[in-house]
């Protein structure tokens, strides 16, 4: 699946006559914008298992099955940044500021809580957002949204440990 | 009761008969999909006859691909079509001798049911893809209560 998804399509079309054969710069559209508020919420997510795998030191299962989602929310970003093409004024104009995670609760078993319901609500938002999204961006989301799902369960089960 | 469609349509009347059949398509492949769930599991079940608590669970997780198959049977009738029989017996991915192989089993059926929901996903009509969704959630919410695993990308595999 090697969708790319543009937002400057007629760009590379307007050759050599300069700028003002470009016309008005295309709008972005619904599935770029789903697109962006996905990586954002991986990014999110991302931030709060750095701080949980900080708070976790000491514990072993915990930490080590945070790790273990983390590799995977690593790899949904992969996938869904490779699907994103800005043209280089938006990719560049405001970086992005880094993700601030909510505060964790103290103790190991509150942290894991706290994750488990960042999963629920990340899945429940990218269910959402695949609505807008054309086919093969709707696969990977849905793809993403299920394993989120899956490490709520995870979550859960650490906490019973 | 037809969902909104997502996408521009493309051509005529024949544009949309193509994707008229490109949906039932769909629902057929999940349809065979959750048949073969529902068979499967009459097979997890018994292999863990021993243990309450998971013979419990498998016959929930029973009921919840029967539930799937019979929505997606009536998805399929509203939309003009039969939704396709199932087969008298299917074989199993996997030998079952044992408990560990049973939900080994029960594992490996979530997944053949993730990985079947992906065409319904890729649908243009808004009830078929997120019915879509939300079944591949389940069957990966299962599949994590059955062996405490999760994987980065549920029906994809490596294609993500």
């Amino acid at each position: 699946m090697m969708l790319a998804m543009t937002a400057s399509g007629t760009l590379a079309l307007a050759g050599c006559k300069g700028i003002a054969a470009l016309g008005p710069v295309p709008g972005i559209g619904p599935g770029v914008r789903a697109l962006d508020r996905a990586i954002r919420g991986e990014e999110l997510i991302i931030a709060s298992y750095q701080a949980a795998i900080t708070a976790l030191a000491g514990k072993a299962g915990p930490s080590a099955i945070a790790s273990g989602v983390l590799a995977e929310h690593q790899r949904h970003l992969s996938a869904l940044r490779s699907r994103l093409v800005l043209p280089p004024r938006l990719a560049t104009a405001s970086p992005a500021p880094s993700p601030v995670p909510p505060a964790l609760p103290p103790g190991a078993h509150r942290v894991l809580a706290a994750l488990a319901g960042a999963e629920r609500a990340a899945s429940a938002r990218l269910l959402n957002e695949l609505l807008l999204a054309p086919p093969p961006l709707a696969q990977l989301m849905a793809s993403i949204a299920a394993s989120e799902a899956a490490h709520a369960v995870i979550l859960a089960q650490a906490r019973g440990a | 009761m037809r969902g909104a469609r997502l996408t521009r349509a493309s051509g005529g009347p024949g544009a949309g008969r193509a994707a008229a059949r490109a949906a039932v398509a769909a629902l057929q492949a999940a349809l065979a999909a959750e048949q073969a769930a529902s068979y499967g599991y009459g097979v997890v079940g018994s292999h863990l006859a021993g243990s309450p608590s998971k013979f419990a669970a498998a016959a929930a997780d029973c009921v919840a691909h029967e539930r799937a198959r019979d929505s997606l049977a009536a998805l399929i009738t509203a939309r003009g079509a039969a939704p396709r029989p199932a087969e008298v017996a299917y074989r199993m991915p996997v030998a079952v001798a044992s408990p560990g192989a049973a939900v080994s089993l029960a594992v490996l059926l979530e997944q053949q049911v993730e990985a079947a929901y992906l065409a319904m996903v890729a649908q243009p009509e808004a009830e078929i893809r997120a019915f879509g969704a939300r079944q591949m959630q389940a069957a990966a919410v299962r599949a994590a209560r059955w062996n405490g695993r999760s994987q980065a990308f549920p029906g994809l595999g490596d294609r993500a």
